[in-house]
């Protein structure tokens, strides 16, 4: 569970202060798929960077209730964040290599993580020689590879060509049923909300603010009939109205 | 390889001239033997010492100090430069008086080396270390402080111990500056090794040259000159070929 209090965040001081996030009240169950939409800059990436301790608040609190794990959350940066002179098999393998589990164990993971997210034969390419999109994929597949209880996610396929993207929409929704992960995505896609989140929040920025929550009540496991029900189609247009109101 | 050949080829050429105008000089023109002994003379010489195993402990003993200064010296250099990077009270207070020190031409030091730390090999490390750690220490420390903080990110999220951050993150993040420190340390480094054996002692390369120098032989003070050279562009030889192992991510693709 993630319960978040009076979580508030002010970047700056004096005349450059920016308030990315107003003082805001979340309860986030564990097993629960929360998406975040909202226009650039209403906060997004400052709420999952505080959530994972990158930053700290301004006021409020963040608390995990995961056992004192060593690394409760898996995070996938906006833009992939890898080792450059790591080979994409070495930059997924490095939160096991970093937590003592034994190599042929580490290396089998590696092996069912890349064949997960479709980067088999890259396994020993550097990062500068993959596509924005490869490169993020990895990326996705290292924050897999200790099996956090919470993933986080910034706009994980916002570099991914559309087709691998349903398709890593459709593995992340089975690993999410599967394992009963506490999920929080971020993404611009109204659509790619209403598929995967069991509940989706809506961010409106200047001030950074949580403007609305739904519920998505969308049977469970979701595929290509969900896109075509009715309550799905309602919802992502409500959606869209919502976030066009504050773009305009 | 093709960008590989290219320099060896280039510097092949440019002995090539060298050594011909040196030969032209030495012979036809006339140039007196004691001033400028030829090619031949020079290279016999060397080849004799080499057979008579007069030649090999020196060259050894030299490279033997370049390499245990250079090594010390960039080991220290990049702790130094670790310190002041975690500890930015360290280098607001100490990073001004180091550079200031840093402009002083170290050689000027080097007698005042030999009178604190003896005629003995000690000596001769610490000038060499001298010289080599700071140019490590500055690179270093660009180096570290280049670090993209979206791998410090990382290294929170990932919550890695101290050892492990500096190990697997901070340390091959900041090899690049590192790497520039240390090319030019090692230049600096045969420079100080050879200066140390001008001063003091009976072994090394710069030992012959003074020896040569203090009893005319001229052919041995060319000879020991030339293994200088050639021990210099070895040295930087071999940095490349490390750096294109090692750091070629660091640079970006050709395409
Ligand atoms: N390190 C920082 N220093 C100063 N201001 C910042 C910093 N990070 C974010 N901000 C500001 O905080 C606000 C929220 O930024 P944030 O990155 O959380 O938005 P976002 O919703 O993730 O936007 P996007 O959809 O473009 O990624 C923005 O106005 C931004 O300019
Ligand atoms: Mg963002």
């Amino acid at each position: 569970m993630i319960k978040i209090e009076q979580l508030s965040k002010i970047y700056g001081q004096g005349d450059d202060q920016v308030v990315a996030l107003e003082p805001l009240d979340q309860q986030i169950n564990a097993g629960e798929f929360v998406s975040i939409i909202g226009p650039s800059g209403c906060g997004k990436s400052t709420l999952l960077r505080l959530i994972a301790s990158l930053e700290d608040p301004t006021s409020g609190s963040v608390t995990l209730e995961t056992a004192n794990l060593k690394r409760p959350v898996g995070f996938v940066f906006q833009d992939a964040v890898l080792l450059p002179w790591k080979t994409v098999a070495e930059n997924i393998r490095f939160p096991l290599d970093t937590t003592g589990v034994s190599r042929k164990q580490a290396n089998e993971k590696v092996a069912e993580l890349v064949e997960l997210v479709g980067l088999k034969g890259f396994e020993k390419s550097l990062p500068k020689q993959l596509s924005g999109g490869m490169r993020q994929r990895a990326a996705i597949a290292r924050a897999l590879a200790d099996d956090p209880p919470i993933l986080l996610m910034d706009e994980p396929f916002s570099a991914v060509d559309l087709l691998t993207r349903e398709t890593l929409n459709d593995e992340l929704s089975r690993i999410w049923q599967k394992t009963g992960k506490t999920i929080l995505l971020v993404t611009h896609s109204v659509e790619e909300a209403a598929y995967l989140g069991s509940r989706v929040m809506v961010m409106s920025p200047r001030p950074g603010r949580l403007k609305a929550t739904y519920d998505v009540d969308l049977a469970q496991p979701r595929g290509e009939q969900t896109k075509r029900d009715p309550k799905f189609l309602d919802l992502v247009s409500e959606l869209r109205t919502l976030m066009r109101e504050m773009t305009s | 390889m093709k960008g590989r050949i290219k320099p060896v080829l280039e510097y092949s050429a440019a002995l090539l001239v060298l050594l011909a105008a040196w030969w032209y000089v030495s012979g036809p023109m006339g140039m007196p033997a004691y001033l400028l002994p030829s090619p031949a003379s020079v290279a016999e010489l060397l080849w004799s010492m080499l057979m008579n195993g007069k030649l090999l402990p020196h060259l050894a003993f030299t490279m033997q100090n370049i390499v245990i200064g250079l090594v010390v010296g960039s080991v220290f250099g990049v702790l130094l430069a670790y310190a002041f990077f975690k500890t930015p009270a360290l280098s607001d207070y100490l990073e001004g008086p180091l550079v200031v020190i840093q402009t002083a031409p170290k050689i000027a030091l080097a007698p005042l080396i030999i009178i604190w730390f003896g005629l003995g090999l000690t000596a001769k490390i610490v000038l060499i270390f001298s010289l080599v750690f700071f140019p490590v220490f500055a690179g270093a420390l660009a180096g570290f402080r280049s670090i993209d903080s979206r791998l410090h990110d990382l290294a929170q999220l990932m919550n890695l111990s101290r050892f492990q951050r500096f190990l697997r993150i901070d340390l091959p993040a900041a090899l690049p500056g590192i790497f520039v420190g240390v090319k030019i340390g090692a230049i600096q480094a045969l420079v100080g090794a050879i200066l140390a054996e001008w001063m003091s002692g009976s072994d090394g390369l710069g030992y012959l040259m003074t020896f040569a120098t203090a009893t005319y032989k001229t052919p041995l003070l060319f000879g020991a000159v030339l293994l200088t050279a050639f021990l210099g562009l070895a040295m930087h030889a071999i940095l490349n070929e490390i750096e294109a192992r090692f750091l070629s991510w660091s640079t970006p693709n050709e395409h």
